[in-house]
């Protein structure tokens, strides 16, 4: 490090203000502390000289004298000050030193050497200060970086959350090259980690354990960022009890209590983390606990929403138990349609809302004509016919479902315009409507009605394909029957009748 | 050792992009702006080359095509140093053998670990010079 710093130093130009000085070519040299010459080399003598400089370890400013064989002196001074310590020695070489003849004077030379120690030692600690700064500089460049890259995960996708923590552990693990980075948040029994191994953890398992139980316990009550480098640190009795890895723990808080950590893991042969890395570990440790704390705010907001509109399918399958689970049906079966046409996300949560409330409407529809067994009159069927309208009535106040609440609307329209509230034809209906429309029928066939039990797929999908054009879509209709030829699972869940049975 | 030119004409980074690169075993030299670059690899070529896009005189751009111009045979590798933001400006890179991207604000890590990576130096032999 500091013969780093002695490299950066234009020794040439001080030899030159010495010659000047001195009137004289002069035989300047420069030392470290260990008495290996930096400048002047060349000089016969030199190497002897540094030795014997450094064994005297003199720390006076001096000058010092040291004679040598050949009639020969030196004169040496010490390099630093106080600011920086001893750094090295410069010394001069005379001929006929103190004599009548010698070509120095003795005054003006010492002179110079103080003024040229001094400047040495000036440049030097500028140069060293300068380094500090850059290093400190670098670091802050990194800690940015990192924030940086975290905030190009984070942007705009709240749609799959747990997608982006991944991917954030990912380049992060890659970005600061350790072995194994983890978010571990117990009370929520969330432990996301990623690796880019430097070499294989075979018991990978057990360390994810250890570090959700006894190091986030250590963690919780220090409070403190923990690093651990050596293998016999006393506090690996309480942690890790004999895994070998280098640690740093970074609590998060929330509320003023740790609930959560980062944990970066390295393995013993790479080195020690330093308060760099303690840094950025602290900077991801903030930056995620920002993040989950979001996140989980936008899931238990999903969760509310989901259980808000399951309440409402309830009272609404309230009134006619033969419709239970009809709505989660339609919605399960609409959402693989959409997915299967390729729809982008936020058309696929539009559908999503759309079909799961498309029959909150049937809430206005006495019970007398909603469970009728048998034929309907003209008037009751009028009821029946205004469902759509009144699912929109309820949710158009919603203003998140704005445009979902189209499929709930239109979704008894038929493909011909003979259909209800609006008699919209072809393409005009809205998409959504023409998708529930499919599994909509599809259901109300299969599923045991007030006045007659389900009948089977197969009946269910001769009815589809003999509607296919005038009542649905057959764009749609050939979605379903690809997803249906398939044989999926959920022709077994929902205990739907088959014609061999 | 490798002899790594940087083109920039912020001192500070330079500064640092030098002091972290030196420490990483590399020899490091430092232009201003493009022209002085070029003039620099056209007398010896480096065995790396580290470019910042916005300079005056000649911008990292002018001088990436300048070379293409001139050293079609070029062999050392270029890095260009460019903002994360500016992901849609780096069309005219595309017909550009040979070159990488550096995000800024600048990992020294991921710079080393690049230039590492391209001499094929592997982290063990560091050891003692991680920072």
């Amino acid at each position: 490090m500091s013969n780093n710093t002695f490299r950066g130093i234009d020794f040439s130009r001080y030899q030159r203000w010495l010659n000047r000085a001195v009137g004289a070519e002069a035989a300047f040299m420069v030392f470290d502390k260990a008495g290996i010459p930096l400048w002047g080399q060349d000089t016969p003598q030199a190497i002897e000289l540094g030795l014997a400089i450094a064994a005297a370890g003199t720390d006076a400013a001096g000058p010092h004298r040291h004679d040598l064989d050949a009639g020969r002196t030196a004169l040496y001074q010490t390099l630093g000050n106080s600011n920086i310590g001893q750094l090295g020695w410069l010394a001069v070489m005379v001929d006929h030193f103190g004599k009548q003849d010698a070509p120095v004077h003795i005054d003006q030379l010492a002179e110079t050497m103080d003024d040229l120690a001094a400047g040495i030692s000036d440049e030097y600690r500028y140069k060293d200060d300068l380094d500090a700064m850059a290093e400190e500089l670098g670091e802050r460049y990194e800690e940015l970086h990192l924030i940086y890259s975290i905030d190009q995960h984070s942007h705009g996708q709240t749609e799959q959350d747990d997608k982006m923590f991944q991917s954030l552990l990912q380049s992060t693990a890659e970005h600061l090259n350790v072995d194994i980075v983890a978010f571990v948040k117990p009370s929520r029994d969330i432990c996301l980690y990623s690796t880019s191994l430097s070499r294989e953890i075979p018991n990978l398992d057990l360390v994810l354990v250890e570090m959700r139980g006894d190091l986030f316990r250590f963690v919780q009550s220090s409070g403190e960022t923990a690093i651990l480098n050596t293998p016999d640190d006393s506090r690996r009795v309480y942690i890790f009890t004999d895994m070998p890895y280098k640690v740093i723990a970074s609590p998060i808080r929330s509320n003023g209590r740790v609930d959560a950590m980062v944990v970066l893991l390295n393995h013993a042969h790479k080195p020690d983390f330093t308060n760099a890395d303690r840094k950025l570990a602290e900077v991801l440790a903030n930056q995620l606990s920002h993040l989950s704390n979001t996140y989980l705010l936008l899931q238990s907001m999903g969760e509310f929403n989901q259980q808000f509109a399951k309440s409402l399918i309830e009272a609404v399958e309230a009134k006619d138990p033969y419709t239970r689970g009809h709505s989660e049906r339609v919605h399960f079966l609409s959402m693989e349609i959409g997915r299967a046409m390729g729809l982008p996300a936020d058309e696929l949560d539009d559908l999503f809302w759309g079909s799961l409330l498309h029959d909150v409407g049937k809430i206005g529809i006495p019970d007398a004509v909603l469970c009728k067994p048998g034929r309907l009159t003209q008037d009751e069927r009028t009821f029946i016919n205004v469902h759509p309208e009144r699912s929109y009535e309820i949710l158009r106040h919603i203003k998140h479902l704005e445009r979902a609440v189209l499929g709930a609307r239109h979704h008894q329209e038929m493909y011909d315009g003979k259909g209800y509230p609006h008699g919209l034809k072809g393409e005009r209906i809205p998409l959504h409507g023409r998708i529930i429309a499919v599994p909509d029928t599809y259901d109300s066939i299969t599923s045991s009605r007030a006045y007659r039990a389900g009948r089977s797929h197969e009946v269910a999908m001769r009815e589809i394909e003999r509607v296919s054009g005038t009542q649905l879509d057959p764009a749609i209709v050939k979605v379903f029957r690809e997803l249906v030829a398939a044989e999926p699972e959920w022709l077994q869940r929902f205990n739907i009748r088959r014609e061999k049975d | 050792m490798k002899r790594i030119l940087i083109v920039d004409d912020e001192p500070h980074i330079t500064r640092v992009l030098k002091l972290y690169l030196e420490r990483a075993g590399y020899a490091v030299d430092a232009a201003q702006n493009g022209r002085a670059a070029l003039d620099d690899i056209l007398k010896s070529a480096p065995d790396a080359l580290m470019t910042d896009i916005q300079m005056p005189i000649m911008t990292g751009k002018q001088l990436c095509l300048a070379i293409e111009e001139q050293l079609p045979q070029r062999t050392f590798p270029i890095f260009v140093m460019t903002s994360m933001t500016d992901r849609e400006h780096r069309e005219w890179t595309q017909k550009i053998d040979n070159l990488e991207f550096l995000e800024k604000p600048l990992s020294m890590r991921a710079m080393t670990r690049a230039l590492d990576k391209y001499f094929g130096i592997a982290e063990t032999d560091r050891g003692a010079c991680h920072v």
